[in-house]
């Protein structure tokens, strides 16, 4: 700051009016009654990711070319980018602010390049030791059970995970077919996860049977339980365990385990589920004719959108608004079934609308095979009596998967029902987190304000209409002649292409914005922020404006 | 970090008496970005001459002779001839005017420097009417606003004078518009027309919140706004004068969103609006008519 | 080497001998041959200067202003609604102290359109803060060039020199040429520190609070007050030099005159013809060129006349509603001094030739009237 000159005398002054000093003694601070400061939101992707990636952060990071940076991002709240990036039903893009201008950012496809990008990159996962005396039993190798051995393994916890299977990966293994997840990629997943710390593998090995939840909670300093479900629903009408008629799960077990499968000439699926697409699809690859019948209308269907319209695309017909009603057999063999017309009645708990079955009207399909895919239940009687359930679930008292013994927790598909992947990433990571929590005495983790922004905080202006960047796939065609990787990742351009479309929804990209259009010149570029130099910033706000994300909030001077 | 979009140097200081949200001052920094310190500047009465802080001190870390109101272009000839004559021949002379300065009082001697082809930038920053003095109509007023001078019952019926066509006319190497809401664009332009001889104008639009009555912190926006809804077409003229080239490879925004953020505007109908708009559309096809005409004369650069 | 030039020649041959860097001008009647010989000299490359021809006189000073501004020496030429146009930038040379010399060939102001000479034009610039000359032959005339460079290089502001039109500006004299090598010993190549220099960044002329802008003027009257004695020294260095002096003023025959005319320009040769013969007829009588009009020698005008009896000042202007300008300036510079008579005369406007015969009226008028000083004495008005 310089002084501001005062001439006693004229004897002091230059012979002409010419500047001697700057004007920087001028403190235009002074002129300011409303105030800018920097206050970053939470972008809404994120608030809409379950496990709550820190999606602007790794697509920033991704922009700045810092790969590695942008894939420990993830990892710190998904340890299974590769795979998220393939299977999740991205919520994120649903909050994406992107949507309301031209199209949501394709994360899940930026995710899956990283993801990938980490697995092509070992050395990139830090190895940690067992440095804690706490050991941790998880009970359940899919994504709850793999999530919280991973984080816990982090801190240093030894964990040993007992599965029930030969293999790891639970529903992700004998779930979802490989045109969505390949088993070597599921393997080499899993592997960097068990590589990531002190966790000891037991196959083979049945909750009840071969261990019990006693034995577990005497052995160990707390349990995660993530069994998930495994027991088909049943359709509950006559005729439902002859021949011809099987659980959806079982089909996709073989399929996934790699036997050879003959579902017969016509399929009919019963179900909207993801578990019914992946059963329609997988008997379309077995050369089946496939009807997916649905009680209730495609708005309605609970499976991924896109996948519904892959199967489509890949010949599968669809039938809504019928239930199943009667079970035909022709010499002991199925030969058609008779389906109740419905329609839609009043919304029931979920707001979906109820389906009601219209009187008098039926139809008949002929068939050689009939999948169900109704949902599943979980198998609770190893636990049963030892842990609060409801609902054939185990009850937790928060989001933290605290059952009713101090002990013992529990996240996925067997507290929440039915849910998805990414869910029970982020159930088995909070148990982890509050696993930890009990170790260390630390108590309840805090919640903190969550403000996000929309469309109407983003400055358009300085973003051009752009479409989505879509991953290359291999025709339809191509693709239900087997069981190849249907939708392949970005290469680099189109990944950059992609990231750079990116809002950064309320938290700072260093787009230099502020810093360029203040007036005042007040506005300083440090080496990682910016700061605003109040002793000159005459509070015109321009910066707010012109902040493209809504980074900079205000208020009033003197209050 | 990121690499900075712009020059990181700066060559104007915090503490400059500008307003709230002031276009010139932007205009200003980011010229200077682009040209660096060996600048001379020549500034006549404009709000610069005020902003720039009183005797004294100044905002601005490149040599300044402030000048008579219609005198930038003559005075920045005859330093820029001086400089020469004292072996100084890399300092770029700008002259650094306001609309008035340009479009009005200052237009005679712009036209004698532009003739002579002197070795010069002139730039003018317009706000679109005498701010300095308290806001009154210039010929760079756009027609349908409020001034002191165009009250609301007798706002201005002349259109804003074709400054660039008129500077077409002199045959000079460079002309160019910019805006304060494209920074880099501006920026460029200002370094392409560092490496050219001769008589370079640059028209800067730069809002004044105060003037336009118009929160500042839209300043920047209305600027922007400016070019997208094609009342101030981004465009340079090479070749001198002959080849037009005009941005549009941008998303249009209405005229009326822009007419109806200002308080300058407030008292139009929604008729005058529309007459507005329409003259907007001739004006801005008539630039392109320019631009294809353009290709149409031989021996330019294609 | 001895030519025989037009006075405006003289003005150029100055120019040239002056080293000057930059010069900028318009073109006017009666000022044309100044800028028509200086575009030769320039293209010849006799003059290492740059010429910008502006489109007008306002341009022409501003120009000259901004050269100065980078520190060159700088010159410009006009006359009358050309030095009017110059009006705003004279004052602004003077607020940024730049040592510009501009030669003004005295023409009549219109309308009705004149362009024969008298001095309201420059006289009206009377108080803008430049220092003023007026020359008389085309001999001092090319000097006086010469001198106002060094002049207003060592004071910090801008000369105007003056000379009639025609009588003087068409006049064809033999004049000792100078060299710009003969003159470098007398008046080195100009340099200032106070310069428009991306070296070293200053900001010129910006808002001076009431603060600061009361010294800066009060610094220009104390470097218009130093001028005086400057303009005397730098006279007698050029008298070192080249051998020729002019002085403040050039008092003719006066010694022991009972009666002095006061006179400007090419009158005072008029007037020096009409002293000697009236001298002849026993008259005691003598005559006072007022070459430096500003600054006013107060103190060498009234070290001359406080030995008459009578004082006539002839004045080739009026300011309207008071008396001619020098009658005033003589006036101020005897008040309360003494108790002469000085009496006033208003002659030659617009180009009137002064002939020996009007000088003859007036001194015949100043030495018969009893008490003429109240009114003002038109010579040759058609009543």
């Amino acid at each position: 700051m310089s002084e501001k000159i005062v001439f006693k005398s004229y004897r002091e002054m230059p012979i002409c009016a010419m500047s001697v000093a700057d004007m920087t003694w001028n403190l235009t601070g002074s002129w300011r009654n409303v105030r800018p400061y920097y206050d970053f939101k939470i972008s809404p992707c994120r608030l809409g990711c379950p496990t709550t990636e820190d999606i602007q952060k790794y697509i920033y990071l991704v922009t700045e070319k810092h790969y590695e940076e942008a894939w420990r991002t993830i990892i710190e709240t998904n340890p299974m980018p590769s795979i998220t990036g393939r299977v999740c039903f991205h919520p994120c893009m649903d909050k994406c602010t992107r949507k309301d201008f031209d199209q949501a950012i394709n994360i899940p496809a930026i995710e899956r390049a990283l993801g990938d990008t980490g697995l092509a990159n070992p050395d990139w996962m830090a190895k940690a030791s067992a440095s804690k005396k706490q050991k941790v039993a998880v009970v359940g190798a899919g994504p709850a059970g793999l999530s919280c051995a991973f984080y816990l393994a982090r801190q240093g916890y030894s964990v040993t995970v007992y599965e029930v299977d030969r293999a790891l990966g639970g529903v992700l293994r004998w779930g979802i077919p490989e045109y969505r997840l390949q088993n070597d990629l599921l393997d080499e997943v899993i592997q960097s996860i068990l590589e990531s710390g002190p966790i000891t593998v037991k196959t083979g090995t049945t909750l009840g049977k071969d261990v019990g939840l006693e034995e577990l909670e005497d052995t160990y300093d707390a349990v995660f339980l993530g069994i998930g479900l495994t027991t088909s629903q049943r359709l509950g009408i006559d005729g439902e365990d002859g021949a011809g008629v099987d659980p959806g799960l079982e089909f996709l077990r073989k399929v996934n385990g790699g036997e050879k499968v003959d579902p017969g000439k016509r399929v009919a699926v019963v179900g909207g589920g993801n578990t019914a697409m992946d059963v329609a699809r997988c008997a379309r690859r077995a050369g089946s004719e496939v009807t997916v019948v649905y009680r209730r209308t495609m708005n309605e269907m609970p499976a991924i959108r896109d996948e519904i319209e892959e199967a489509e695309r890949e010949g599968v017909h669809f039938h809504f608004l019928a239930a199943p009603k009667e079970i035909v057999r022709n010499g002991g063999k199925l030969a058609s079934i008779i389906f109740q017309e419905m329609k839609l009645g009043e919304p029931d708990e979920s707001g979906r609308r109820r389906p009601v079955p219209i009187e008098g009207k039926t139809f008949t399909l002929e068939v050689d095979r009939l999948f169900t895919a109704i949902g599943e239940k979980a198998d609770l009687g190893c636990i049963e009596g030892l842990v609060d359930c409801k609902w054939n679930l185990i009850t937790t008292a928060d989001e933290y998967g605290r059952t009713s013994r101090e002990k013992i927790f529990a996240g996925g598909d067997v507290v929440t029902g039915a849910a998805s992947v990414v869910e029970a990433i982020a159930a088995g990571r909070k148990a982890a987190e509050r696993i930890c929590r009990l170790f260390t005495g630390d108590g309840e983790p805090e919640s903190g304000e969550q403000r996000t922004i929309g469309i109407e905080d983003i400055n358009t202006a300085y973003f051009e209409r752009s479409k989505r960047t879509l991953v290359p796939r291999i025709p339809p065609e191509e693709a239900v002649a087997g069981f190849e990787e249907i939708y392949r990742g970005f290469d680099k351009e189109l990944l950059h292409r992609e990231a750079d479309r990116c809002f950064s929804c309320g938290v700072c990209n260093y787009c230099d914005n502020c810093w360029i259009f203040c007036p005042d010149v007040a506005i300083l570029r440090k080496t990682d922020e910016y700061v605003i130099n109040y002793d000159y910033c005459k509070g015109c706000l321009v910066c707010v404006t012109e902040c493209p994300r809504s980074c900079i909030s205000t208020r009033e001077e003197g209050k | 970090m990121k690499p900075a979009k712009m020059p990181t140097e700066e060559f104007m200081t915090s503490g400059h008496l500008a307003c709230q949200g002031c276009g010139a001052t932007q205009a200003m920094r980011f010229a200077l970005k682009a040209l660096g310190p060996k600048t001379a500047l020549v500034i006549p009465a404009c709000c610069w001459s005020v902003i720039d802080g009183p005797f004294p001190h100044t905002s601005l870390k490149v040599p300044i002779f402030h000048t008579a109101f219609e005198a930038a272009a003559s005075t920045a000839s005859g330093l820029k001839a001086g400089l020469e004559m004292r072996g100084d021949t890399e300092t770029i002379v700008l002259a650094w005017a306001g609309d008035g300065g340009t479009f009005d009082i200052g237009i005679q001697a712009l036209s004698g420097a532009a003739e002579r082809n002197e070795n010069i930038i002139y730039c003018c920053y317009d706000n679109e009417a005498y701010m300095n003095t308290g806001i009154q109509r210039s010929s760079a007023t756009p027609v349908g606003a409020w001034t002191t001078t165009t009250p609301t019952a007798h706002y201005k019926k002349r259109p804003k004078k074709k400054m660039i066509d008129i500077m077409a006319a002199h045959s000079i190497p460079y002309i160019a518009t910019a805006s304060v809401a494209f920074p880099q664009d501006l920026i460029a332009k200002f370094r392409k027309a560092r490496q050219i001889q001769g008589t370079r104008f640059i028209h800067i639009f730069a809002p004044c919140p105060t003037g336009w009555k118009l929160a500042p912190e839209l300043s920047v926006s209305m600027a922007s706004q400016a070019v997208t809804s094609r009342i101030f077409p981004l465009l340079e003229v090479t070749e001198n004068g002959l080849k037009w080239n005009v941005w549009k490879d941008f998303e249009p925004t209405p005229v009326q969103d822009y007419i109806k953020a200002q308080g300058r505007f407030r008292h139009l109908s929604d008729e005058e609006v529309a007459g507005i708009e329409k003259d907007v559309e001739r004006n801005w096809q008539e630039v392109l008519a320019r631009e294809k005409l353009s290709a149409t004369i031989p021996g330019l650069d294609p | 080497m001895k030519k025989v030039i037009m006075g405006n020649h003289a003005v150029s041959y100055g120019v040239r001998a002056s080293d000057v860097k930059v010069i900028s001008a318009y073109p006017i009647t009666p000022q044309t041959q100044v800028v028509e010989l200086l575009s030769e000299m320039c293209a010849d490359g006799e003059i290492d200067a740059k010429f910008i021809k502006v489109e007008s006189e306002h341009s022409a000073l501003t120009a000259v202003v901004g050269a100065s501004a980078a520190g060159v020496r700088s010159f410009t030429a006009t006359s009358a609604q050309g030095l009017l146009l110059m009006h705003e930038i004279l004052h602004w040379a003077v607020g940024a102290r730049l040592p510009i010399v501009l030669a003004n060939i005295n023409r009549a102001v219109g309308p009705p359109w004149s362009i024969w000479t008298d001095q309201n034009d420059s006289l009206s610039q009377r108080d803008v803060g430049w220092l003023q000359i007026y020359c008389e032959s085309n001999q001092e005339t090319q000097d006086t060039i010469v001198q106002a460079f060094k002049i207003a290089e060592t004071v910090k502001l801008p000369v105007m020199l003056v000379l009639d039109a025609f009588f003087l500006s068409h006049t064809f004299e033999i004049v000792d040429i100078l060299e710009a090598e003969q003159v470098r010993p007398f008046l080195p190549p100009y340099s200032t520190e106070v310069r428009v220099d991306v070296e070293d960044s200053h900001s010129f002329g910006n808002l001076a609070s009431p603060d600061g802008y009361f010294e800066l003027r009060y610094m220009i009257q104390k470097a218009m007050e130093q001028s005086r004695e400057v303009v005397k020294e730098v006279d007698r260095e050029f008298g070192e030099h080249f051998g020729r002096s002019y002085g403040l003023i050039q008092p003719y025959r006066c010694d022991d005159a009972e009666t002095i005319l006061v006179t400007s320009g090419t009158v005072a040769s008029t007037t020096r013809a009409v002293i000697d013969q009236m001298r002849d007829e026993g008259i005691k009588i003598g005559s006072l060129k007022i070459r430096v009009f500003r600054p006013f020698p107060f103190e060498e005008v009234f070290e001359v006349l406080s030995g008459a009896k009578k004082v006539a000042v002839i004045d080739r202007n009026i300011s309207f509603g008071h008396h001619g300008i020098f009658f005033q300036e003589v006036k101020s510079a005897l008040y309360g001094r003494t108790d002469i008579p000085i009496i006033g005369f208003i002659t030659g406007i617009g180009g009137r030739d002064v002939t020996p015969t009007v000088i003859r009226e007036i001194a015949d008028k100043a030495m018969g009237d009893e008490s003429p000083e109240r009114e003002i004495n038109w010579i040759g008005v058609k009543r």
